[in-house]
């Protein structure tokens, strides 16, 4: 039983019973939180940015940085870990904005897009997703429910 | 709502607050005029000796791995970059302030100097991308220090999180900032502003922690650099460190477009720029503060 803790960028997943992946304060980057209810297995990369494209060295050297390869990466090693890619139930949470009229610096919206749109060339799409408004989400997930619970301060934590 | 407090009670905690170093405030001073030399810098570091140590630490700390140890000040200085020494000239004398957890932000102990790194990293990489001539060194300054006053309104706010969200959702306040000055009848803003008069800092680095909210009511002349810190700040939020329970509950003032030509792409780089240097730079001052190497 442990705490499997994901930074910027870092992809994780566990099919042990009593393990907990959780990733703290989203802020404009987003959760992609994929369950294999058959394996019960949790996986969740935590991208800070859609495409791969601004810096190729990063991406290599942090796949789970950036939507395009971030999930494929955690796809892969959920594949390891006996789950079916086609059985996965994906949930997405993140992608805030400061308040902006103008929309300026919408970097949370274009990853959430992003994040779509590699999923969907999976067959894939969320069934569940908490994302946009202005706050930063804490998110946790257990191996023993596959519940997926959200995190704010000066809220009540709630259930994805 | 309401106001929750006498303000007086603010202000005499303001007077009360642990005042800056010699050194420390003479760094300031010193590093906020653009004809400064780094020389002058090393002289003041000179004089004190909880300085010296410290930085010695930092610069032969694990995080930068280098061969041969570090002895001289003179050596360590320029490795480090003047941005470096002020951060850590800061640090000491008023790790009271940025040490404790905002618990009126329900955040916790250290999150309030993560912060601030990472506002400092972010102000100073918009600043060098500004086509004109810009202190780029003053902005990490303004970036370390923009939300001082968060440490002292935090205990005045204590328990107060959920019912300011509720009141900006509602849209009864503007903002956090608007908030605070509903309750307690000043803002941290303000409250900074307060304390840097009374530490005497630079007229440039008082214009960034009063106005980092509201840009446009900066002097003129200081806007380029409360516009850099500005966005800087909403960078760092973006990335997820902020300091509780106000993360992105402010707005982005689109003036910033008529004094720092950066494009949003550029802001997204930044972003990334952000998390690289503020694990190098938070480990080797974590290094140095543990007394190691």
């Amino acid at each position: 039983m442990s705490n499997i803790i994901l930074g910027v960028g870092d992809y994780g997943a566990s099919n042990s019973p009593g393990d907990i992946v959780k990733t703290f304060a989203l802020g404009s980057c987003v959760a992609v939180i994929l369950l294999d209810p058959a394996t019960r297995c949790v996986g969740m990369v935590h991208v800070a940015l859609p495409d791969s494209n601004i810096n190729r060295d990063k991406a290599r050297e942090r796949p789970g940085y950036f939507a395009d390869t971030g999930i494929p990466a955690l796809l892969k090693q959920m594949t390891t870990l006996g789950c079916n890619m086609r059985k996965l139930t994906v949930k997405l949470a993140g992608g805030a904005q400061i308040m902006d009229p103008n929309n300026t610096f919408n970097i949370g919206k274009r990853n959430i897009l992003a994040v779509k749109k590699i999923l969907w060339q999976y067959g894939m799409g969320p069934v569940a997703e908490d994302v946009g408004a202005n706050f930063s989400r804490t998110v946790s997930v257990s191996t023993n429910t596959g519940e997926v619970v959200l995190n704010t301060p000066g809220r009540p934590p709630w259930k994805l | 709502m309401r106001q929750i407090i006498d303000s007086a009670e603010i202000h005499r905690r303001i007077e009360a607050a642990p005042l800056l170093s010699s050194s420390a405030s003479r760094l300031l001073q010193v590093t906020s005029d653009p004809e400064h030399s780094l020389g002058e810098v090393v002289d003041i570091v000179k004089t004190d000796a909880a300085l010296t140590a410290r930085i010695l630490r930092v610069v032969n700390s694990a995080a930068f791995g280098l061969l041969n140890t570090i002895t001289s000040i003179d050596r360590a200085t320029s490795y480090l970059g003047e941005r470096m020494i002020i951060g850590i000239a800061i640090d000491i004398c008023a790790s009271q302030l940025f040490d404790k957890p905002l618990t009126g932000y329900e955040a916790e102990r250290g999150e309030l100097w993560r912060h601030d790194l990472r506002v400092a990293i972010a102000s100073r990489e918009i600043a060098r991308l500004a086509p004109q001539e810009m202190a780029v060194d003053l902005a990490f300054t303004g970036g370390i220090l923009h939300d001082i006053g968060k440490s002292i309104l935090s205990e005045f706010l204590a328990g107060t999180a959920p019912v300011v969200l509720e009141t900006i959702e509602r849209g009864d306040a503007r903002d956090y900032l608007s908030a605070e000055r509903a309750m307690l009848g000043i803002d941290h803003a303000m409250a900074g502003f307060e304390l840097a008069r009374k530490w005497n800092l630079p007229t440039a680095l008082q214009q960034v922690i009063r106005h980092h909210h509201r840009p446009a009511e900066a002097e003129e002349s200081y806007r380029p650099l409360v516009y850099a810190v500005h966005l800087g700040d909403i960078v760092a939020m973006m990335g997820g460190g902020g300091t509780g329970s106000d993360t992105l509950q402010y707005h982005m003032d689109p003036g910033y477009a008529q004094y720092l030509e950066i494009t949003p792409e550029q802001l997204t780089m930044t972003l990334l720029h952000v998390e690289e240097e503020f694990a190098k730079m938070e480990a080797s001052l974590l290094d140095g503060k543990d007394g190691g190497a």
